[in-house]
């Protein structure tokens, strides 16, 4: 198995050198005005970065006085000049981004952190060592298309490109990639992830580059994109998460930032356009909870008004410890596993790769990615091309994410109830009002198996036909335990369960809860609906 | 001078394989049979699918709904990434309820798609007629290199980067064609159909955006101006359908129509988009609604600010 990131720190100093001279020469690329177009990138970022220092206060002091300094020079600086702030500006972007790795480090936390994640998974199990990261296999189950994933990674480039619903997900799928014999990825993180001094050492000395997602202008996403475009170009094989954001929703991720997508396709043409024919490979992966560590906070969040909901979120179950301890030893004790999937693994244009590493159009046929790239039998440059590339690209991994995607017992049984109070409220009932209050009335055992077992069975033919995955126990158990299992672990660990079982029913207690889980199989409502009356 | 496959000699193949011609491409037809129909220079004809396209990446799918997806399952072995396909056709297909464009996607490894649209018919486009067509498709370096082979003096060809919606405008404005094609059987007055008109562009708008289409798109060529040529003209299928249902003709010539407008109607239903006359058109096809009914029954509907 090829592992090109033990070798980063050798290529480090070069990394980041051929970034800062792509990105200068990238931003000042303009057939008519190479000077204005380096005005508009230096206005652009010291506007962006002079608003933001200003609200930091004092702490920055000397970031704001720098920019607010070039802000004053753009107008009269010459082309040498801008071209000498960008090239600095660049830099000093780059090696806040930039990454490192420590095969020290990885090979202590690849021995150490299994079964220190089985102890913060499951502290009476801290004495049996080893035994404890069986209960760890045991709980955290990884599947997919495991055996030819090994294989691409020895024959090209692996992008795994992730749902993204919790802050634990970068840390269990580093820990699912070493579990499933592939190769460890360099990836990127929020900032905000690396403040936390455990984490962000093992971060930081394992491959991990920092993502400030409050920088939103032209010149530090050119550095960031082109970091990432950069590595993967380089066969660093690469992770990062599609959505931007952990989903606040509950549902499946399908509206899928392009930006870091786009520069898979972007380092496949570049090493095409150098003879460089080694495949890309873009990997689905969905991460599925039977509970969700910040599921309280992310549907607050989702409810808040449009528009004021944040996108970094700093305050939630993850930044603490005793929440994330409690989750962890909650998730050991229960009978649901969380599963990690690996799907179909797809080329930079959104087709199905063979087990062979091929890529193939729907009819089976072997198709050469390279060609997309030519016209009249040359290779051609041509980026709005390329753009609707990548938005195909999205779409392809957003259908991806929802075939993928294994529906748990508590996901099911939150669709359900939700539904059912749904048609309690009455036609007419919006979200926020039905969201506010719950019926009293607790729903019949008997009534609530019979519809679960009526979409149950539908979701067993949606399976066959390749809609999406369902957990075994989904699939098969008799009725009543998988409503029992669903309810008892909605049970084990939230301040306040979604539902509660009383007398000869259950009765719902929170149901922003219910409706974040339920949100899951958001994508087949209206199909599911069907089943209910 | 380009290569081009133009994938059958039906009268929209016909009539842009003379338009490619006429531009100095090298055009290869397929036909079921070659015969020895003169044709003009710059078009073979030919029965060898697989060889047309192992030669040429320019292909213009000349079928029409009924035809696509058989067509293209033939072609998917021998399609690469560097294919790029024009689709004429308009509606949605059969079995999976597909537009072109999408039908291209499910059945082949193709990205460069543009679609066919606009007031121009194919006989209109072969006898000279000055007329106009839409080419929608986000890719522009195949849409402007189309709209450059097949513009005319006669011909105005226009690009939309909303591929979608010029292919739901066009399916739409088919149905609402019925709609305009039963008042004129009915023989309405003028402010009547005017009436019509402007609330079945209306609706089309509101139901491409709501398809997935841009808002604006349904007052382009692709919509207005083939729901315009229907009216104006009074001919064509749609507006021959209508008719039939005024005056309750056989309607077995319109299964397409008809079967297009139950599959929108129930669309809109799905996703309680309002839709009157997709509605009042798709009654009308299964007996549900009688056609003297029909203006009583759009005009007693509860009063709305336009």
């Amino acid at each position: 198995m090829t592992t090109p990131l033990f070798h980063f720190n050798r290529h480090r100093d070069d990394i980041a050198k051929e970034v800062v001279e792509r990105v200068v020469e990238q931003l000042g690329q303009s057939a008519d005005d190479p000077k204005r177009a380096l005005q508009l990138t230096l206005n652009d970022a010291a506007f962006h970065e002079i608003s933001r220092l200003e609200k930091a206060g004092s702490r920055q002091a000397n970031r704001l006085d720098d920019w607010r300094s070039l802000a004053r020079r753009i107008g009269t600086a010459s082309e040498a000049e801008l071209r000498d702030e960008v090239h600095r500006r660049t830099e000093w972007y780059v090696n806040d981004v930039i990454g490192h790795f420590d095969r020290r480090v990885y090979r202590f936390a690849t021995n150490v952190l299994p079964v220190g994640l089985s102890a913060l998974f499951n502290t009476t199990d801290l004495k049996h060592g080893l035994s404890a990261f069986k209960d760890l296999s045991a709980r955290i189950r990884v599947e997919g298309e495991l055996e030819t994933l090994r294989s691409l990674a020895d024959k090209g480039t692996l992008v795994v490109v992730p749902t993204h619903s919790s802050n634990l997900d970068s840390i269990v799928l580093g820990w699912s990639l070493t579990h499933a014999g592939l190769p460890p990825a360099t990836y990127g993180a929020g900032k905000n992830l690396f403040s936390n001094k455990i984490v962000g050492y093992f971060m930081r000395n394992l491959g991990a580059y920092r993502v400030d997602r409050r920088l939103r202008h032209r010149l530090y996403k050119a550095t960031l994109k082109t970091y990432s475009q950069v590595l993967i170009e380089r066969g660093y094989h690469s992770l990062f998460f599609p959505g931007g954001t952990r989903g606040r929703s509950g549902e499946i991720e399908q509206k899928l930032k392009l930006g870091l997508m786009g520069s898979a396709l972007a380092a496949f043409s570049e090493r095409v356009r150098r003879g460089d024919t080694r495949p890309i490979y873009i990997v689905p992966v969905t991460i599925n909870y039977p509970l969700v560590l910040e599921a309280e906070s992310l549907i607050d969040d989702y409810l808040k008004a449009e528009g004021q909901a944040r996108y970094i979120i700093d305050d939630d179950e993850f930044s603490r410890f005793s929440r994330v301890s409690q989750f962890a030893v909650k998730l050991m004790g229960m009978n649901t596993s969380m599963i990690i999937r690996y799907g179909q693994p797809l080329d930079v244009f959104g087709n199905r790769v063979a087990p062979d590493g091929t890529s193939r159009g729907p009819d089976g046929t072997v198709i050469d990615p390279i060609k997309y790239l030519q016209r009249d039998g040359q290779a051609v440059a041509d980026p709005a091309r390329d753009s609707e590339y990548t938005r195909q690209l999205g779409r392809a991994v957003a259908d991806a994410f929802l075939r993928e995607t294994v529906i748990l017992p508590t996901q099911l049984m939150g669709w359900v109830l939700f539904e059912r109070e749904r048609q309690r409220g009455g036609p007419g009932l919006d979200l926020f009002t039905l969201l506010r209050t719950t019926s009293d009335q607790p729903h019949d055992w008997n009534e609530l198996c019979a519809t679960t077992e009526r979409v149950r069975t539908r979701l067993v033919a949606m399976e066959k036909n390749d809609e999406l995955r369902l957990d075994d126990t989904v699939r098969s158990a008799p009725i009543d335990s998988l409503v029992t299992e669903a309810v008892e672990t909605f049970g084990m660990y939230h301040r306040k369960a979604a539902v509660r079982r009383v007398g000869g029913g259950v009765k719902v207690s929170d149901p922003k809860l219910l409706f974040f889980y339920g949100n899951r199989l958001s994508a087949w409502s209206e199909t599911l609906r069907e089943e209910l009356s | 001078m380009s290569a081009w496959v133009v994938t059958s000699d039906g009268p929209w193949g016909d009539a842009l394989a003379r338009r490619l011609a006429a531009a100095d491409q090298q055009v290869t037809l397929i036909c079921a049979k070659v015969t020895r129909k003169k044709r003009p220079k710059g078009i073979t004809a030919s029965t060898d699918l697989s060889g047309a396209l192992a030669n040429a990446e320019r292909v213009v799918l000349a079928e029409d709904i009924n035809g696509i997806d058989a067509r293209l399952q033939e072609m998917a072995p021998h399609l690469q990434g560097n294919h790029r396909i024009l689709t004429c056709a308009r509606g949605l297909t059969h079995g999976d309820h597909c537009r072109p464009s999408e039908a291209v996607v499910a059945h082949t490894a193709v990205r460069q798609i543009a679609v066919l649209a606009g007031a121009a018919t194919a006989k209109s486009v072969s006898k000279g007629d000055a007329s106009a067509l839409v080419i929608g498709s986000a890719f522009p370096a195949w849409a402007n290199e189309l709209q450059t082979v097949l513009a005319a003096d006669a011909l105005r060809v226009y690009t939309n980067d909303d591929a979608p919606g010029v292919e739901l405008s066009a399916a739409f404005s088919a149905i609402l064609g019925v709609g305009m094609g039963v008042a004129r059987g009915l023989g309405v007055g003028a402010s009547t159909e005017a009436t019509a008109l402007t609330r079945a562009l209306a609706e089309m708008d509101r139901l491409v955006t709501g398809f997935g289409g841009r808002p604006g798109t349904a007052f382009g060529l692709a919509g207005l101006g083939v729901l315009a040529e229907a009216t104006l003209s009074g001919a064509g299928e749609a507006m021959a359908a209508g008719s039939a249902l005024a005056k309750g003709e056989p309607l077995d010539a319109f299964s397409d129509l008809a079967d297009l407008s139950q599959r929108m109607a129930a669309r809109a239903d799905t996703q309680k988009l309002r839709a009157p006359m997709t509605q009042a058109v798709a009654a009308l096809f299964t007996g549900r609604l009688p056609a003297d009914q029909l203006l009583k029954m759009l005009m007693t509907r509860s009063a709305r600010s336009e």
